[in-house]
């Protein structure tokens, strides 16, 4: 299986190649109008800064805190689906809690071959391994039963079922093979994944990195393929989130005179546009077309 | 017509009208309209009207869009629907919202969270078309095919295979305006995706391409606010004479002869109010002259075209309108040389100049701006002028209008006023910022035309209106009078309508007014009730 390292390689290039021209791709937008929702939870209690007379006058107060706590319960425990779609959220939750579980399981493994790497074999990355295998095993039964659980909503649910396309089962059966090859490989051949580290750590020196366990390749080879696949579909949502809520739900910045933020409107404003609807005069710049007026 | 489950390729095959509502289906309202026979019936269109116009939606009609005569015809508006699209998805055209459309189109997770948040879609009695996330899907499903050019295997996989025509646009025209924008669903979604962002942006496709918009917010709204001065007809003479005459009215209400200030060069504050209530409420401008009189407040209402209506409606359907009022707006502050703008009480005028205007004023023109009701809360909860809270003894409920309260955080002002001198308010189930629109956001209250006041009250404005019961279910009784609290002139509009659809006053003696009647009504100095109620 001479093939798999280079899967695995290409399969970590277009993970980060396509998670940052994802993000740059956004960061290069341009200003937008506000189009903030609230409650804002760096704000005040549901509220904002608009119940105050003259609020430009007062300082500005923000509760990063409230917010990252709102975050965390958000990514981590899926807040918003826990309040408003219950049903989902009891396989939701899993799914989401065990892809954690299984990023952080990766994470242990690759932080125990780094640790045998640079400070051979030490008692630290033993234990290490050991958490790995009672975070990796939790998350991927976890997203199993998610996966499991997500598959019978959608097909069952009148809800759900016209809206649910083959690309959606397809995606939930591509994770479920993921996970349920991980533990066909744990329960077969890697009762304590330091095969699975191994080829890692193989990896990471760039020595020939191979596995005999066909099981483990498997696994491997799934494991690689979706991270490919990952970049191209919406399920991104879980970094592009941050966008979302921060950059609008929650972004209530005032433009004040002489800011940043005035300099980047004025840019927009010079945009030309090209409507052609006859209330607007086509071809000038946006400043130009607003100022005018109806002609 | 449908039989079976409505899908996303009925828009463009399915002939005719495409659902027909059912009053039998529609979420039940409490007592007393827990009967069939309490509902009124929902007018049709007439053949003619049919004839003439595209109403293949619901039977409804909020544009009119008269129906193309050759095939030719029909090709050239699709075509041109797909230009706008384009120009939607390029950050040149639409840098205003860029961001957050591409974020909205691309990250569904279709869980349908959001369906139940939706006042509309579960009034209707869940009629798929209303589905919040149907016309995103059919959007999104347009964008794929026929301006992302993905192969047929992609569509297949997606579920994007549908067919774009004349038929698919038209509805989709109408389905633009069966959501009020009050973005109640965007707060429960756990990913993030708007589809009122969706909505308005459709929207906009329509006016700033097509030239298709609902005439009370076009043609007769914001243009001629440009044009004569108002989005009411109000030209600058009729205003000066309405001042006179509510001048006149409020010495005969409160025996004392109050100046409504105009033009003052250097005042602190540019008093901006929805014209309409001038037309329609005067009591409302009254009140605020009453109550910024007594308390001192240095302000100053404009006589200028567009500076005496502080209505903005391009914030519903388009960037440039929208853009357009809100300069005016400015500048005629900068004229004025005043410290701030202040909007009364008129929701989506607040959140059109201070938010969404936020991003368009620079230079000397990003003069402040704010609401009412914090420089209201100062009056009374500072007891800057004497109030006597037994003079307000009815019930009364407050309506958070989404603009004001769920898109631009002013949530707490309002309550802390009527507190203190309505001892008999009580909330509504939900509010704050989880409340639910009047029905009448996004331009409904103002569309009169037709059967859409029907469809409004009957469907859009059906929540609000159980919300509104239930609040009073405890005095329900019509002998006991009681008020609903709602602090913005569109949502007035709606309630108003409402309450009158159903007959309400009669049946249950709920009527409805602004939050400023309710400060003068109970100040000391004004000795007879300033507060009307609708005569039995
Ligand atoms: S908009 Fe949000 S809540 Fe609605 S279906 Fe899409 S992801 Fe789910
Ligand atoms: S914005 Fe409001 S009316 Fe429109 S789909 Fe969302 S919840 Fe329904």
């Amino acid at each position: 299986m001479t093939w798999l390292p280079y899967l695995s390689y290409i399969s970590v290039l277009v993970l980060v190649v396509g998670i940052f021209a994802k993000v740059i791709k956004y960061l290069r937008m341009p200003i937008h109008l506000r189009w903030e929702l609230y409650p804002i939870p760096h704000e005040k209690k549901d509220g904002s800064y608009f119940e105050e007379v003259d609020w430009w006058k007062k300082p500005r107060k923000k509760h990063y805190l409230n917010q990252i706590i709102f975050m965390a319960q958000e990514i981590l425990f899926i807040r918003a689906l826990y309040h408003h779609n219950r049903k989902m959220w009891y396989a939701s939750f899993p799914f989401h809690f065990g892809l954690y579980l299984v990023i952080g399981w990766l994470a242990l493994l690759v932080g125990g071959a780094l640790l045998k790497i640079f400070w051979v074999a030490s008692g630290l990355a033993e234990t290490l391994l050991a958490v790995a295998v009672v975070v990796g095993v939790t998350g991927m039964i976890l997203g199993i039963i998610g996966c499991v659980g997500l598959l019978i909503i959608r097909a069952t649910s009148s809800d759900l079922h016209g809206y649910t396309a083959p690309v959606d089962y397809f995606n939930i059966l591509f994770i479920f093979a993921v996970l349920g090859s991980g533990i066909i490989a744990w329960v077969s051949a890697d009762p304590r994944f330091s095969i699975v580290q191994e080829y890692i750590r193989r990896l990471i020196t760039f020595s020939a990195a191979t596995t005999t366990s066909k099981t483990i390749a498997w696994h491997i080879a799934l494991f690689s393929l979706f991270l490919i696949y990952l970049p191209f579909t919406h399920m991104t949502h879980f970094f592009m989130k941050y966008f979302m809520w921060d950059k609008v739900r929650f972004e209530d910045e005032p433009n004040f005179r002489g800011s940043d933020m005035e300099g980047k409107i004025a840019k927009a404003l010079t945009y030309t546009q090209n409507w052609s609807a006859p209330h607007i005069q086509t071809g000038k710049k946006w400043s130009e077309t607003a100022s005018k007026g109806v002609e | 017509m449908k039989k079976n489950k409505l899908t996303l390729k009925d828009m463009s095959t399915a002939s005719g009208q495409l659902v027909e509502l059912k009053q039998e289906e529609f979420m039940k309202l409490p007592n007393p309209y827990d009967t069939p026979e309490a509902q009124p019936p929902l007018k049709s269109l007439s053949d003619e009207v049919r004839e003439k116009f595209e109403c293949d939606l619901d039977g409804f009609m909020a544009i009119k869009i008269i129906r193309p005569k050759s095939r030719e015809e029909e090709e050239r508006l699709v075509n041109k629907f797909l230009d706008g699209l384009r120009k939607l998805l390029s950050k040149e055209n639409n840098w205003t919202f860029f961001m957050p459309l591409m974020l909205s189109l691309e990250y569904c997770a279709k869980c349908q969270t959001c369906s139940d948040a939706c006042p509309i879609y579960v009034s209707s009695g869940k009629n798929e078309v209303y589905r919040p996330t149907f016309r995103s899907e059919a959007l999104r499903s347009i964008v794929d095919k026929y301006i992302r050019k993905k192969g047929s295997l992609y569509l297949k996989m997606t579920g994007n295979e549908i067919e774009l025509n004349w038929k698919m646009v038209a509805r989709l025209a109408e389905l633009a305006y069966r959501c009020t924008l009050c973005r109640r669903c965007a707060q429960t979604c756990p990913i993030g995706v708007d589809n009122g962002l969706i909505t308005h942006e459709l929207r906009k496709l329509f006016s700033q391409e097509l030239g298709i918009a609902p005439e009370e917010i076009h043609a007769k709204g914001s243009v001629q606010h440009l044009q004569k001065g108002s989005s009411t007809g109000m030209i600058k003479q009729a205003f000066a004479d309405t001042l006179e005459f509510l001048e006149d009215d409020i010495e005969e209400k409160i025996g004392r002869r109050i100046t409504m200030p105009i033009d003052k060069k250097g005042a602190e504050i540019l008093l901006i109010h929805n014209a309409g209530e001038y037309l329609s409420w005067p009591e409302n401008p009254s009140a605020f002259a009453i109550i910024f009189d007594a308390a001192g407040v240095d302000y100053t209402l404009s006589s200028e075209i567009v500076g005496y209506d502080a209505v903005n409606y391009g914030l519903w359907y388009d960037d440039f309108q929208l853009a357009r009022v809100a300069l005016k707006h400015a500048q005629i502050a900068k004229d004025l040389g005043v410290k701030k703008i202040v909007v009364g009480e008129c929701g989506h005028a607040h959140k059109a100049i201070s938010v969404i205007a936020d991003r368009i004023l620079i230079g000397d023109l990003n003069i402040p701006r704010e609401s009412c009701i914090p420089i209201l809360e100062d009056i009374v909860v500072n007891e800057k002028i004497k109030l006597d809270p037994r003079k307000n003894n009815f019930p009364v409920t407050l309506h958070d209008p989404c603009n004001m309260v769920r898109l631009m955080g002013i949530v707490e002002p309002q309550r802390r006023i009527l507190r203190k001198i309505a001892p008999r308010f009580r909330e509504m189930e939900p509010h704050g910022v989880e409340n639910y629109c009047c029905g009448g956001g996004s331009g409904f209250a103002i569309m009169p035309s037709l059967n859409f006041p029907d469809w409004r009250s009957g469907v859009s404005a059906r929540m609000k209106f159980k919300q509104i019961l239930d609040a009073f279910q405890d005095v329900i009784d019509p002998s006991i009078k009681k008020m609903v609290c709602a602090p913005c002139s569109n949502c007035k509009g709606a309630i108003r309508d409402l309450l009158a659809y159903y007959n309400a006053w009669e049946k249950t003696g709920i009527a409805y007014t602004g939050l400023v009647e309710f400060i003068v009504n109970a100040m000391v100095d004004v000795k007879e009730p300033y507060i009307e109620w609708p005569e039995f």
